[in-house]
């Protein structure tokens, strides 16, 4: 076993064990920490996977920005406690179960397919130099703002709607 | 499908978008220039700025039958997404026009320029060829809609609405973002046209799986049987020019995308979707004219009558034929027509009455002859009586559906004409036959209304009398998906 | 990988001493903080332990050790015990990416350089920015797992300013990022050269950029005048009020070592990090070179803290969202289209920020002409309109 191996084995018990913590857990605080950890895991997935740029993103936007927010409207709606016996709606369990053998379906699909050779296995690198470059800033870059700039340039106009949207959903006018 | 790589003259296939974000510019400044004594002319510079984007798109934008894929795959540039623009960019006037006058929401910047940001949306849903282009098209619309419906906070239902909206539309979509990135998983490709050919080699299951997805996703926009319990609640909840918005173009808007996105990506399941999609077009007519037959207030009504009316148009996909995606295409022109018809009546007399109540319309054709005239119009078209549009837009969709030997589906498709027909009809007696409860009531018709029920009206009847134009270009524009 | 165990030795060394640095740095600074704050103020300092009290910091070490570590009742424990560990670890770690001088060549044998930083990652900035982001839960969690209304308080306070700052902090960073064409810091000293084909230090063609990094830098750390989470005369002491002993001490270190790893980055951007006479004849003296600049760079903090008065909270939020990140996006738009070389471009954007700032100073002053709003019609219809 390589020491790659090893590494990745330690970090999926870790991520799984923080996913199932966040489940699992009674305050919505330690939940969202559990979250953070999973996701700072899964940077380092991506790490190993040879694409350290989205990996530092995946740990600054989701670990750090996303979550941060989450803690916010946690802490200052103080909603830590969960499970009170209401909030489990009475198909909520069969529902999930159904949707858990969809998703163990899929991705049984997916790795039935995903041989050497087969759709789903990602295309070979057209270059040494491609492989090399994939998942740095540039290549990122490139693909972002030359491919998908206008779905780019959308997004951030989208953002700017949904900025709008909540400001007009939430101002308070008796204040104005 | 080759992509094309980037030519400057692209931009003009994007120049109505574009011009779009700059009148959501123009709104959002003038909005904050405008004194409050001139909050009103908001509307009708969006109004102005819908209308004139729509007079550029026809001038400008018009592009070759099958077109071409541009931006990197994200769009395709065809005649049928040429169309669907248009109707979005006529459906966003007449909103604007319908909604200036409003005393809730006729003076904030903010509704226009949300509604702006909706067409754009739509705009690039109709065009999208590409998974991340569709999905951030889709959002853009959503959200822009959530805000739309809920815009009156005070409201109580406005504000129900808006929330229902919001959690149906998140929960669908987060399904169908499901199924995008299943398809992605299995091929490995972003863009719809690329997505067919690297499904053919994976297992049924595959397809199937992404398909019920994706469906989930577009069956809500489109509010077909089982995704359509948002419906009734968000149509009577959100203020009228909205729910007169939702109905037509973000229908179109579902349609638009469920029909580019079929046709595409899954031609190599075309029996088990078309058979799908056929059961699926008979429950939701049925169960939309069934459940409309006992309701009370006419925002609801017409409500589960739109429900109703998308069953009729999966009809025309059902039939997976270059006539029936016309027969759709024809049948939603003409529905959105009549649907902005009925909604600008509506407002007018909620204004008035202050309520939706099918019973507060008795007599409306004694105090307010023109407007129980439109409505009429606009109810006859909707049942589908000859010399209106509605007659030959169902006609079309039947027909298509009998030659691609689905008889027993045009059959359901009759017996459900025949039963809206009731309804419609039951409206119309109160409005001609009852007896107004208050005989003095003034219903004011501003400039705004005038125009726009005026348009859509002589529209109804001069698209349902001039059939031939009409259905060379639904037809020219469906051909360009064969 | 076959890495040579040379290697695994350097390593380790480099970040043994990076930790050392770091520790020895934050007592110090202390010291440092309190004897440039009395020279600002005509006051004498620290002046009883050892010769100009340089000892003064291991007696503070010996008396917070000693101290009793309280934990509130109502505290949720294993939080309270996380949260200073949370603010430490990444204020160690930031400066990992940050080269102390140019690889010594040849230093275990031909073509086996000894590179002076402990790493070189391609994305080193993205690394300090996603460091630093996670450095912000310390703070947030301390304060709520205190269960004390101020303690919370301040914890929220200062997520929030960090949050906001963050914007401009990464923005800021964008300008030297696009000059020098990577994000690997390595790369960015080697920019700034002077030599033909290279820039200058950066603050020389990035002023802008420099002086709002400099500002959310101080912001990120809580320094005034941006200590806000710990506003004494309205929230006793902020997210760590509750925290005593060694845990106290945690929370104390952090906030110098990541006022060192400020300095040390805006050096390192703005400042031509190691760059210095000579340096590439003599590698080690990049490390005097390098250091120095962050002693500047720190004094000059501790010279701001005891000059300027602190922020209004909603003052700070204000010029955090309008005008500090304006300005950064300004500073991104004018960078990016000047280096394009395309004197159109250029004129286009300039032309464009020309007319939006006239025209929001314009709303501006229209806005203060007429400050009572028009009342909002009330809500009188059932449904819609």
């Amino acid at each position: 076993m390589t020491i790659e191996l090893v590494l990745f084995f330690l970090l999926a018990v870790v991520a799984i064990g923080a996913a199932v913590g966040m489940l699992l857990s009674k305050n919505a605080v330690h939940s969202a920490l559990f979250l953070v950890l999973n996701f700072a895991t899964v940077a380092f997935f991506f790490l190993f996977l040879g694409a350290p740029f989205i990996a530092m993103v995946q740990v600054t936007v989701y670990a750090g920005a996303i979550m941060v927010l989450f803690l916010f409207v946690i802490m200052l709606l103080g909603a830590e406690q969960l499970r009170q016996p209401s909030t489990v709606l009475p198909w909520q369990p069969p529902l999930t179960v159904f949707l858990a053998v969809v998703f163990v379906g899929a991705a049984w699909l997916y790795f039935a397919n995903a041989g050497p050779g087969s759709l789903a296995a990602p295309p070979p690198f057209a270059t040494a130099e491609a492989a090399g470059a994939f998942g740095s800033p540039q290549a990122v870059g490139q693909t972002l703002f030359q491919t998908y700039v206008l779905p780019f340039e959308i997004t951030s106009f989208l953002l700017l709607i949904g900025m709008i949207g909540a400001v007009v959903l939430t101002r308070d006018d008796k204040k104005r | 499908m080759t992509i094309e790589p980037f030519a400057p003259v692209h931009l003009l296939a994007v120049l109505p978008e574009i011009l779009l974000v700059v009148l959501a510019g123009v709104l959002i400044t003038a909005d904050l220039a405008l004194p409050a004594a001139r909050k009103r002319e908001l509307g009708l510079y969006a109004a102005v700025g819908f209308g004139l984007v729509l007079g550029v798109t026809l001038l400008v934008t018009l592009p070759t039958v099958s077109g071409g894929l541009i931006f990197g795959g994200m769009l395709r540039h065809d005649l049928i997404a040429f169309a669907f623009r248009v109707l979005f960019l006529f459906a966003g006037v007449v909103t604007a026009l319908i909604a200036v006058d409003s005393p809730t929401i006729g003076k904030e910047g903010e509704f226009f320029l949300v509604l702006t940001a909706a067409v754009l949306g739509m705009n690039l849903m109709a065009a999208a060829a590409d998974l991340i282009m569709l999905y951030v098209a889709i959002e853009m619309t959503s959200i822009g809609l959530y805000a739309l419906a809920g815009f009156l906070r005070e409201n109580d239902k406005s504000a129900e609405s808006g929330l229902k909206y919001f959690l149906f539309g998140a929960f669908t979509s987060s399904l169908m973002l499901y199924g995008f990135s299943l398809l992605y998983g299995f091929t490995g490709q972003t863009n719809l046209y690329n997505l067919a050919a690297a499904l053919t080699g994976l297992p049924l299951e595959a397809s199937l799986l992404a398909l019920l997805l994706v469906l989930v996703g577009f069956g809500f926009k489109v509010s077909m049987v089982p995704f359509h319990f948002w419906a009734p609640d968000v149509y009577e909840g959100a203020p009228t020019p909205v729910t007169a918005f939702l109905s037509v173009a973000s229908k179109a808007a579902g349609f638009a995308v469920l029909i580019r996105f079929l046709l595409a990506a899954f031609p190599g399941i075309e029996s088990i979707w078309t058979t799908l999609i056929a059961v699926i077009a008979a429950l939701t007519m049925t169960i939309g004219n069934v459940i409309a037959l006992t309701q009370k207030n006419i925002k609801r009504l017409l409500a589960y009558s739109s429900i109703a009316q998308a069953g009729y148009m999966l009809m025309g996909l059902a039939a997976l034929s270059a006539n029936g995606v016309s027969a759709i295409l024809y049948y939603l022109g003409m529905y959105t027509l009549t649907n902005l018809v009925a909604f600008g009546v509506i407002v007018l007399v909620g204004r008035v009455t202050g309520s939706d109540e099918i019973a507060d319309y008795a007599g409306l054709s004694r105090r307010s002859p023109g407007l129980a005239l439109a409505l009429l119009v606009a109810f006859l078209s909707l049942g589908g009586i000859p010399p209106l549009a509605g007659f030959f837009g169902k006609f079309y969709l039947f027909t298509s559906v009998m030659q691609s030997g689905l008889v027993w589906l045009a059959i359901v498709g009759l017996v459900n004409a025949i039963i809206s027909l009731y309804y419609y009809l039951i409206v119309l007696k109160v409005v001609y036959l009852g007896t107004p409860k208050d005989e003095a009531a003034v219903y004011p018709v501003p400039r705004p209304y005038q125009l726009a029920l005026w348009a859509c009206a002589l529209g109804v009847i001069f698209v349902g009398a001039v059939i031939g134009p009409w259905v060379n270009i639904a037809a020219a524009a469906a051909g360009g998906l064969f | 990988m076959d890495i040579a165990w040379y290697r695994w030795v350097e390593w380790l060394v480099k970040a043994i001493i990076s930790t050392v640095v770091l520790l020895a740095g934050f007592a110090y600074m202390t010291w440092a903080e309190r004897k440039v704050s009395a020279l600002v103020q005509t006051r004498i300092g620290p002046n009883r332990l050892g010769p100009f009290g340089l000892l003064q910091p291991v007696a503070d070490g010996i008396k917070l050790i000693f101290k009793e570590e309280l934990i509130p009742a109502g505290a949720n424990k294993a939080i309270f015990l996380l949260a200073p560990i949370i603010t430490v670890v990444p204020a160690l770690i930031v400066l990992a990416v940050v080269p102390w001088g140019p690889p010594v060549a040849n230093f275990y044998g031909p073509g086996e350089d000894l590179p002076l930083g402990i790493a070189d990652l391609n994305v080193g900035m993205m690394y300090i920015l996603s460091v630093t982001s996670i450095a912000i839960y310390g703070v947030t969690l301390g304060g709520w797992a205190s269960s004390n209304k101020y303690a919370t308080l301040g914890g929220l306070r200062s997520s929030a300013q960090m949050v906001s700052y963050e914007l401009a902090l990464g923005l800021a960073v964008v300008g030297p990022l696009m000059l020098a064409g990577s994000m690997s810091m390595l790369d960015i000293v080697d920019a700034q050269s002077f030599a033909p084909g290279q820039w200058p230090w950066f603050v020389v063609i990035q002023p802008l950029a420099a002086l709002i990094f400099y500002i959310a830098g101080l912001a990120e750390v809580n320094r005034a005048p941006f200590d806000m989470p710990e506003a004494e005369q309205e929230l006793t002491a902020g997210y760590h009020t509750e925290y005593s002993g060694m845990k106290f001490a945690l929370f104390f270190m952090a906030e110098y070592i990541k006022m060192i790893g400020v300095s040390a980055i805006f050096a390192t951007l703005f400042l031509g990090g190691w760059q210095g006479p000579f340096v590439y004849q003599v590698p080690w003296l990049g490390i005097v070179y390098f250091w120095g600049k962050v002693i500047l760079s720190l004094v000059f903090m501790i010279w701001t803290r005891s000059t300027l008065p602190r922020l209004r909270y909603d003052r700070l939020m204000a010029f955090g969202w309008k005008v500090l990140l304006p300005a950064a996006l300004v500073n991104v738009m004018v960078t990016a289209a000047a280096l394009l070389g395309d004197a159109v471009v250029l004129g286009a954007v300039l032309s464009v920020l020309g007319v939006v700032v006239v025209g929001v100073i314009f709303f501006a002053f229209a806005r203060r002409r007429q400050p009572a709003r028009r009342p909002r019609p009330a809500a009188s219809e059932a449904t819609g309109p």
